[in-house]
Parts: structure tokens; sequence; C-alpha cells
């Protein structure tokens, strides 16, 4: 089943000009794509291609200028529709310290919940439940400053659950985060995807991208291509060309094969590429 | 160096006084308050001086903790006693104490200067007990269930108590961006430790100014992340802390209304006992 649809879509920021006028700057452009319920999507480009321009647009926190946006059925550009959409979308951005509405964990979490309008008696289940899924359990009490990056970000990806929402997106969430943050995060998020949950990846680091079911490369504001990551890595004009680099291990495999080695170009996994090239030096 | 610098002061414990309902701990501080400038007499501060002991003791927080919240009003103290000292004039036909060229010096000048320094005293020490033990996340709720009555009015009360909330849960990351900022200004060179108190003062701009759009780059990220968590105003929004009065509540309710009752009692009284109980007005 479809849960979002981007037709044709376009946003335009205003930009402001030395001599003073003002203009407009490309957000995204003439975008059309769709996501299906359970996927796990990467969104990759550079900085300032208008990854996170497209992200907004998912839950209505910018409405296009041209085309439309659909959620589960639901038109972003009608405000009585926002509410109900940004439930269903549960988003995490960049900073996890710009994020933090309250200083307790716990109640940050709660956030979402409060402002739903539920039950009190809920609201603490729901709390749990998301502080458990993300396995952030034992912070409950604690102050998310003294935390460290990766367990803030899974703070704030316990406050989008505790939404109950049916789509993620995290929004270059794993940017400011150091490796082991960065892990513990995508780990998370794949957990959740297994559970059945749509998850969306903006990101730039192209070795995230390797487990996702597919990929959306943009460049400039603009969707160049959509495929699977192997797919995606063997075009590499369309990455040189969109500010990306395919991981290590893609480039070593495509190079293996053009040097006449029997591997596959589609495999992504060292230590298997190891392998074939010693099964091929037997031979 | 920055990033030691903690918001409140509170006392981590699991006392009587730090298990009672914050809002009621919110009122009872207040009570004592204004129930201070009551007070007329020494026997009766050392009344107080007892209750304000024996709270400390039952909050089990240590006393040079709650001392220490003196040495932020100690100017204000000696400024306050010096001018009582000089400036109270005795009554009628009361020799002044000590008397140089035209200042003098009368008993009445030195009771009161003993008595305001008594009372500026026990007020900070009083509301430092209650920062002491209760956390600023409580304090902000009781602020917000007190004020809940303001509704009425159309008072902000929600917004107000959000505000309050986010400040507490920026103040850390704002320190630590103002730490991070002065680093790297100095690390270009720029200079906070010398010079007149103009040029210090002109030094903190370079800092202030990266802060302030920095400050204004977060406020609007927050809003987002607040926006897409479904915020949408006071509405309808639900709660869930529930503050829940216990028996120790109503036990420290009644200490404190018993004892400031008597101390109402003494004030309104005085005139008819003055002459009887004299000793409880000396």
């Amino acid at each position: 089943m479809e849960v979002i649809n981007l037709n044709n879509v376009s946003y335009y920021y205003k930009a402001y000009n030395d001599d003073g006028t003002v203009g407009s700057a490309i957000g995204v452009e003439g975008v059309t794509l769709s996501v299906n319920e359970g996927a796990f999507v990467a969104l990759v480009g550079h900085n300032g291609c208008g990854k996170s321009t497209l992200a907004k647009l998912l839950n209505g926190l910018l409405i296009p200028k041209g085309g439309t946006v659909t959620v589960f059925g639901l038109d972003t550009a009608k405000k009585e529709n926002i509410f109900e959409i940004r439930k269903n979308v549960g988003m995490v951005f960049q900073n996890p310290d710009n994020q933090m509405v309250a200083s307790i964990v716990e109640e940050d979490v709660a956030f979402g919940p409060e402002n739903l309008g539920v039950p009190q008696k809920e609201i603490v289940e729901r709390v749990n439940e998301a502080l458990e899924q993300v396995g952030m359990t034992e912070f409950a009490k604690r102050s998310p400053h003294r935390l460290s990056g990766g367990q803030k970000q899974r703070i704030a990806i316990a406050g989008a659950l505790a939404i109950r929402p049916k789509i993620l997106v995290l929004d270059e969430s794993t940017a400011m985060l150091d490796p082991q943050g960065r892990k513990e995060v995508l780990e998370v998020a794949h957990r959740l995807n297994a559970q059945g949950m749509t998850v969306l990846l903006i990101t730039h680091f192209m070795e995230e991208v390797l487990d996702c079911d597919q990929v959306v490369v943009m460049n400039n504001g603009h969707v160049v291509k959509i495929g699977t990551p192997t797919e995606i890595f063997q075009d590499k004009r369309l990455l040189e060309d969109a500010g990306l680099r395919a991981p290590r291990t893609a480039e070593l495999a495509r190079a293996l094969a053009e040097a006449g080695f029997d591997v596959s170009v589609r495999e992504t996994d060292a230590l298997k590429l190891g392998g074939d090239v010693c099964r091929n030096l037997q031979k | 160096m920055l990033r030691d610098v903690t918001f409140g002061q509170y006392y981590p414990g699991n006392s009587f006084v730090h298990k009672m309902d914050a809002r009621i701990k919110l009122i009872l501080t207040l009570l004592f308050m204004v129930g201070i400038f009551f007070v007329k007499s020494f026997v009766v501060f050392g009344f107080v001086t007892v209750l304000l002991l024996a709270i400390i003791f039952v909050a089990r927080v240590p006393l040079k903790s709650v001392l220490k919240s003196i040495k932020g009003i100690i100017v204000l103290l000696l400024l306050t006693a010096i001018i009582n000292i000089f400036f109270t004039k005795g009554e009628d036909g009361e020799q002044p104490l000590w008397s140089w060229w035209k200042i003098e010096i009368y008993v009445a000048g030195l009771k009161s200067a003993a008595k305001i320094f008594l009372r500026l005293v026990y007020l900070v020490i009083g509301s430092s007990v209650l920062t002491l033990t209760t956390t600023p996340v409580d304090l902000t709720h009781a602020v917000e269930s007190l004020l809940k009555p303001l509704r009425i009015v159309k008072f902000p009360v929600h917004e107000f108590a959000l505000i309050m909330s986010l400040t507490l849960s920026f103040i850390p990351s704002l320190i630590e961006e103002t730490d991070r900022i002065i680093r790297a200004q100095k690390a270009r060179g720029a200079d906070f430790d010398t010079g007149g108190l103009i040029k210090r003062a002109k030094a903190f701009i370079p800092i202030l100014i990266p802060l302030l759009v920095g400050g204004f780059r977060r406020a609007e990220e927050l809003a987002n992340a607040m926006n897409s968590r479904c915020y949408e105003g006071a509405t309808k929004r639900t709660c869930m802390r529930v503050m829940k009065l216990s028996w120790r509540d109503l036990v420290g309710a009644f200490v404190m209304i018993a004892f400031f009752t008597g101390v109402f009692l003494l004030y309104g009284m005085s005139k008819q006992w003055s002459v009887d109980v004299a000793w409880l007005y000396y």
C-alpha cells in the first residue's frame, strides 16, 4: 500500500540577494515519489540538495508551492489534515539538543501524547513502551543533557514513537553523531522497520544506505535517481554529479570485477568479497 | 569551566520534605516569607530559628549548603544593617549610645538593624530550603498548577509554564555553547581577562552575537520539533505527571499554619497583651 505520495512537488525559499532584492531559491522542484508501507527508504544527496526540505514537506511543516503531497491519502495543503498527518509521521531532526522539550527524559517523551490529549494512564504506558523500543528504559528519570549523542537521539526517536506513528522520518538524525551513536540509531531504525514501521532515512553517509530497500538520490532540488542500493552504487557518474561516493566495499567490488575477478558487483559485505577473491585465486 | 554551572541548587534526597507536594511547599514557603515580616520580637525570632532548624533537620540537607545561599545577599545585608544602625532615631528623650559629630547610634537602631538582618537571612534560608528539596521541574509544575485559576482572566498559564520548562531544559546547552564560543574567540586571539571594565564588557560582544544568532536558530529547530510532535497549544493537552497530596503535606501544612497563626495573633493583639506578656515583645 502506498503511504506517501509526492506528485510533481516544488518548494521555493525566499532568497535575499546582496543588492537587497528578494529572489527565490529552489528547495525542491518537480519531485515525484511514492513510498510503500513497511519500506525502508534512504534519501541521499549532498548538503543543500533539498533533502531536509523534502522531509519538512512530508508532515506539513512546509506546504508545497506546486504539486501535492499526500500522506495516507490526506493532502498536507489542507489545514484540517495537518494534525492527523503529524500523528502518523514521526520526525526526528539533526541536532538532538534542539528537540528536547523537557529536562527529564520521560517528560520529554511524554510531550507528544500529552499534545494528543491522551489520558494520563495511557501516557505512562506509551512512554514506557517507547523507551523500551529504543532501549532507554533505565534513563527515564535522568536529565537528557548528560547523555551521549546517540542516547539523546534515541530519546528523540522515543518521543516520536510515543505518538504511535506509522511512518518515521529521520532527517539527518545521524549527521552529528559519532560512529557508535550512528550505529545505535540505525539499529533502532532497522528494528522498528522489521516490526512494520515505514522508515525514511535522510543521510549523506552512504554506508547507511546499504541495508535499505530503496534509495532516492537528490541533487539541486531534483530527484535524479530511484533504485536499490546496488543499482545506485553502480552508477559512478550519477553519484559523482550528486556529490556522493559509493561505500568503499561497493567500489572495491566493482574494481575487482573490472580487474577480471569473478565477484558479484552487488556484493557489499567486505568479508564475503574477501572470500570470493580467495576462491578466485585458488582456481 | 562554565560547564560546571548547574541551574538551581537541588540537593537530591528522599526526606519527608523532599517527598512533600511541590505545590504545598511553594505555598508554605510564601506563607513563611510573609509571616516573617510579622515577627516583631527577638523571642519569636528564636522560635522561628528553632522552626527553621527543625525543617532543615527533617529535610536532611546539610546546613552548609543552606547557609551558602546567604553569600549571595551579603552586600545587601550589610548595607541595610548599616543604614538601619545610623538612620534610626531613638524615642524622645532617649540618649544616643554613641555619638560623633552628626552621627548618633541609638539602641533602637541596633535592634531594628538586627531584626532586618534576621528577616532577610531567614527569607533567603526559607526559600533555599524550597529550592534545595524541590527539582526545578517540580517547581514548574507547581507554578502551572497554582496559576491555573488565572485562566479565567485569560492569562496564558500553560504557555507560561512551557516557557519556564523550555528555559530550564535549554540552559545546559546554552552554557555549553557559550563555553565553546569563548574558546573559539580566545583561539583567535580575543582577550577577556585584561583591561578596564568597559574594555572587558566590550570584549563580550563577540560572544553575545553568535550566542544570540545561535539562539534564534535553535528556537526555529525546536519549533519544528514541537510542531512535528503535534503541539497545538494548550487546548486539549493532558499531563503525564500527577501531583498527589499525602499525609506529609497535611502534617507540614498543619505545623506551618499553626506556627504562623500564632505569629499573626501575637502581631494583632500586641496592644492589649504587651503589658501582661511583655517578654514576647522585647
